[in-house]
């Protein structure tokens, strides 16, 4: 089922303060904006803060939601992602002044490859990616979004969007190279 | 469907055909019949890399994250789960104890000695209003 089925109904509801819906929508969208927040900002309280405030802009606009514009689910990406981009340019402005030591996430002689470890590998290869990478990959591979979707979100074309992904997961490839080549 | 237009989407958009663009995917198809051996590679090649991404679990939404954004949601303002329990079963249970109590109460404080005398000043009370009412008596 596409995740934005029924959006539009149940938007009604939630302008009229029906508390189903609003958990209804809550439960339906929360965990999709969160997991986009938390592929672009790596697991923080900021992902928090950029899924919350979603929900809250998402809460204003749902009294005047027109159903003939772009897909509700799409909008909340655009949102979720232009929130994040906010916090990577402050990220970017801090770091001119504090560059952290880079974390050491490559395989140690002793490091298993257990489930858990190669998500953290994952992560750390994906906070290295650059952001427009980052972003593609978020969006095709873990948010689903086909690439039409993916393509106007991002503002770009569908060729432009496919470069993306291709540098993207040659990158990641590259990053996982113990894990993914034989 | 040239087999470096099947790597390059492989490339892009990994080993599972059905998440390919829409409308590359039906040439695709057509080239994994034709070149089974090739296709296969190419795609398990994307899928190994797939796999590890899946590894990196989404982040878990936490009762209170939940529980803030509803909070912010528009229309009737939203009652903390004390206040809700407090008004729903919280409520009930203590109306519930109170009756209980106030029967308690009564059962201990009813003396059977006196029941005449109680009745009687009530009625004393009442004729003594009803005359006034009347007129009786004045």
């Amino acid at each position: 089922m596409d995740p934005g089925d029924g959006d539009e109904a149940l938007l009604a509801r939630v302008a009229a303060g029906d508390p189903a819906a609003i958990r209804s929508l809550v439960a339906r969208k929360l965990p999709r904006l969160l997991a986009l927040a938390g592929r672009m900002l790596g697991e923080s309280a900021e992902a928090e803060d950029v899924a919350q405030e979603t929900f809250v802009r998402a809460w204003k606009q749902a009294g005047s939601w027109q159903p003939s514009g772009a897909r509700f689910d799409t909008w909340l990406h655009r949102v979720a992602l232009n929130l994040c981009y906010d916090r990577l340019r402050r990220r970017r402005e801090v770091a001119m002044d504090h560059l952290p030591d880079r974390a050491d996430d490559g395989p140690g002689p002793d490091r298993g490859l257990q489930a858990r470890d190669v998500g953290r590998r994952v992560a750390a290869a994906m906070a290295a990616l650059p952001d427009r990478q980052r972003e593609a990959v978020s969006l095709c591979h873990y948010q689903e979004v086909s690439n039409i979707e993916a393509a106007a979100l991002m503002g770009v074309s569908v060729e432009a969007l496919e470069s993306l992904l291709s540098r993207g997961r040659r990158a990641l490839r590259a990053a996982l190279a113990d894990m993914v080549e034989p | 469907m040239t087999p470096e237009r099947f790597e390059t989407l492989a490339e892009a958009h990994g080993g599972d055909v059905a998440r390919w663009p829409a409308a590359e995917r039906e040439a695709a198809a057509a080239l994994m019949i034709a070149q089974p051996v090739l296709a296969q590679g190419v795609l398990a090649r994307a899928a190994t890399l797939d796999l590890a991404l899946d590894a990196w679990a989404p982040m878990a939404v936490t009762h209170d994250l939940r529980e803030r954004v509803i909070a912010a949601a528009p229309g009737a303002r939203r009652r903390s789960p004390l206040a809700a329990w407090f008004w729903g079963a919280g409520l009930s249970a203590g109306l519930a104890a109170a009756c209980a109590a106030g029967l308690a109460v009564g059962v201990v404080l009813y003396d059977e000695s006196q029941p005449d005398e109680a009745v009687s000043a009530a009625l004393a009370g009442y004729d003594d209003f009803t005359a006034a009412v009347t007129g009786e008596g004045a």
